[in-house]
């Protein structure tokens, strides 16, 4: 694989407990939007941990900011190169909204060290980003669903990362917010050049916001490429076992629909 | 800033609970008193005798042990992210009795009254030891053989369960012992300050100053494991090295002043749970805080302790307890209604 990828999987396996995950490479680029997608128990969300060191592979290697193992390198380090925002991010109850995406600068800080100026002006960007700041003050109790992962996307961004991972964001959020959301990530990797990683099983979402999408099965990368090289009937046949109706979008998306013929039959009673 | 404003109010408190007592002392006789101690003078009033040999030991005594108790409560807390948990519900007050217990019949064999020499050492030693043991014994029980312990009412409730457990060891070997011992060791169980100390002051002094501490270098990677340990590691904490710092720091400080006050109830409940309310949940405040809180809740409910039935003194545990219980179960109900 070439040298300008800043995150970059060797090889990997991962077989300690299911769902086991093998031979997975791949490399994500600076303002790049990459979608991992797969059915339920697929090992998406594996190969995610495995990227920001939160579980080692059994084999292979990450590499990340030109060719460093990740094994080698120390938390602290690490949260300064990769967000992520985790699939069911806890909230500490007694917080506020802001106090909660300050927790991105604990990368940053000293031993002894509160937050300075600069970590409160870079928490406030991220959460002017995301679109946070009306809530300021708010216990983080009494923000809805959608609200809850704009502000862990928040953390995530105060943490001034290079790359990005998400998983699963938009699970149980309604498809208005989902593609908000979407489209609010979109805007930010590229306004500021990140190398953005999502893992969801929402294929529709994915192909209607991603730049690239690796489509996994059974533990395994099957294909990978733009949306418009994997995102075809046969491949999602393969890996679904289902008809889907496919639409080129305006730019590079693809949009995509199952066919569910028993439910058509239904209709037409 | 809050903490001088809280070490203004424990200071207060000291002087109160050095005038109150079966012979009391007046404000301005203390007072003088220390000037004079300070100063190097003695004035030979026969108040000078109880005030430095009986009341101002029993006092920082009370604060040393109530501030360490409550340190220790915050730390546990935020370890196993859950407001219930504290060393005397954890069982790791009784684990640090127990390994008292064993220390000073079987092994030392010379039964509770005796104090000093070896015994000012080893009797935090075993302490410290018993409480380590509990812990790991309460984390074990609690992961059912799987590995990750990561549910934290299951860590409670082996708690509770190992606690009632050592504590009929306790019993047990408390048969054993002669009938002058059986009384001290009774209240000292409960929990009680009234004891007289030896030199194994110094090093559990040592200990608990060192040991909050570290606690607080670790402050802010309490806060991240408090959201949640994958949270902990995504934001870069080393979450398994300070996971094992902190239990081991927080039992060591656990087992070092229950060594001396035995296991004195609650104190690592309630003290967290008014500083939190007061002053939110972030563990770079809340650690000083409650130290001092723990001082004056401790200094206070001793004082009491000792007044309310005077001339007779109860243990302290029996003051805290009465505070503590009602306390857990507001906390438990709270934290059922949320969920």
């Amino acid at each position: 694989m070439s040298g300008d990828f800043i995150l970059e999987a060797r090889n990997l396996d991962f077989d300690y407990r299911k769902p086991i995950v093998r031979d997975i490479s791949f490399g994500l680029r600076p303002g790049t939007f990459t979608g991992i997608v797969g059915p339920n128990g697929c090992g998406k969300t594996t190969v995610l941990r495995l990227l920001d060191g939160i579980i080692r592979p059994l084999a292979g290697e990450v590499l990340v900011d030109g060719g460093r193992p990740l094994s080698r390198m120390r938390r602290r380090e690490i949260a300064r190169l990769i967000a992520m925002v985790p699939q069911n991010g806890g909230l500490d109850p007694y917080q506020t909204v802001l106090q909660f995406a300050m927790l991105g600068r604990a990368p940053y800080l000293s031993r002894f060290g509160f937050e300075n100026q600069k970590d409160e002006a870079v928490t406030l960007e991220a959460l002017e980003m995301t679109q946070m700041t009306r809530y300021l003050h708010a216990r983080v109790t009494e923000i809805s669903g959608g609200e809850k992962q704009r502000l862990l996307l928040a953390r995530a961004l105060a943490q001034r990362t290079p790359i990005l991972l998400l998983d699963e964001v938009t699970a149980n959020l309604d498809i208005n917010y989902q593609v908000e959301l979407m489209r609010l990530v979109r805007r930010i990797t590229r306004e500021q050049n990140l190398a953005t990683l999502v893992v969801s099983h929402e294929i529709n979402i994915l192909g209607a916001f991603c730049d690239r999408i690796i489509l996994m099965s059974g533990g395994r990368i099957r294909f990978q490429g733009s949306v418009g090289e994997t995102l075809t009937r046969e491949h999602l046949k393969q890996i679904f076992g289902l008809d889907f109706s496919i639409r080129r979008l305006p730019g590079a998306g693809v949009e995509v629909l199952p066919v569910i013929h028993e439910e058509t039959s239904h209709v037409s009673e | 800033m809050v903490s001088l404003v809280l070490a203004g109010v424990w200071a207060l408190a000291v002087i109160l609970s050095l005038n109150i007592g079966s012979v009391p002392i007046p404000v301005r006789t203390s007072l003088g008193l220390l000037a004079d101690r300070l100063a190097g003078v003695s004035s030979g009033d026969p108040l000078e005798a109880v005030l430095f040999s009986v009341r101002l030991p029993r006092v920082l005594l009370g604060s040393l042990v109530g501030a360490a108790l409550a340190a220790a409560g915050t730390a546990f807390q935020s370890l196993l992210r859950n407001p219930l948990a504290d060393p005397y519900v954890l069982g790791v007050s009784t684990g640090a009795s127990l390994g008292t217990i064993i220390y000073s019949i079987v092994i030392a064999g010379t039964g509770f009254a005796t104090m000093g020499g070896g015994l000012a050492f080893g009797r935090p030693l075993a302490a410290f030891l018993g409480a380590a043991f509990t812990v790991g014994a309460v984390y074990l029980t609690a992961s059912g053989g799987r590995k990750a312990a990561d549910n934290s009412q299951r860590l409670l409730l082996a708690g509770i369960v190992l606690a009632s457990f050592l504590s009929s060891i306790n019993v047990f070997l408390l048969t054993s012992i002669n009938q002058a011992d059986l009384r001290g060791i009774f209240y000292w169980l409960i929990g009680d300050l009234s004891r007289q100390v030896d030199a194994s002051i110094y090093p559990v002094t040592a200990l608990v100053f060192a040991g909050v501490g570290i606690l607080y270098i670790f402050s802010h990677s309490l806060n991240l494991i408090a959201t949640g340990e994958e949270d902990a590691l995504i934001l870069g904490v080393e979450v398994k090295r300070v996971k094992t710092a902190v239990y081991i720091i927080a039992s060591l400080i656990t087992g070092a002043v229950v060594s001396i006050s035995g296991p004195i109830a609650y104190i690592g409940l309630i003290c967290p749970h008014m500083g939190r309310m007061l002053f939110g949940s972030d563990n770079r405040i809340l650690i000083p805080t409650v130290f001092l809180f723990g001082a004056i809740f401790t200094l206070l409910a001793d004082t009491l302790a000792r007044t309310i039935l005077s001339p007779a003194e109860l243990p302290v545990g029996i003051v805290t307890a009465l505070c503590g219980a009602p306390l857990f179960i507001y906390l438990l109900h709270r934290k059922g209604r949320d969920k």
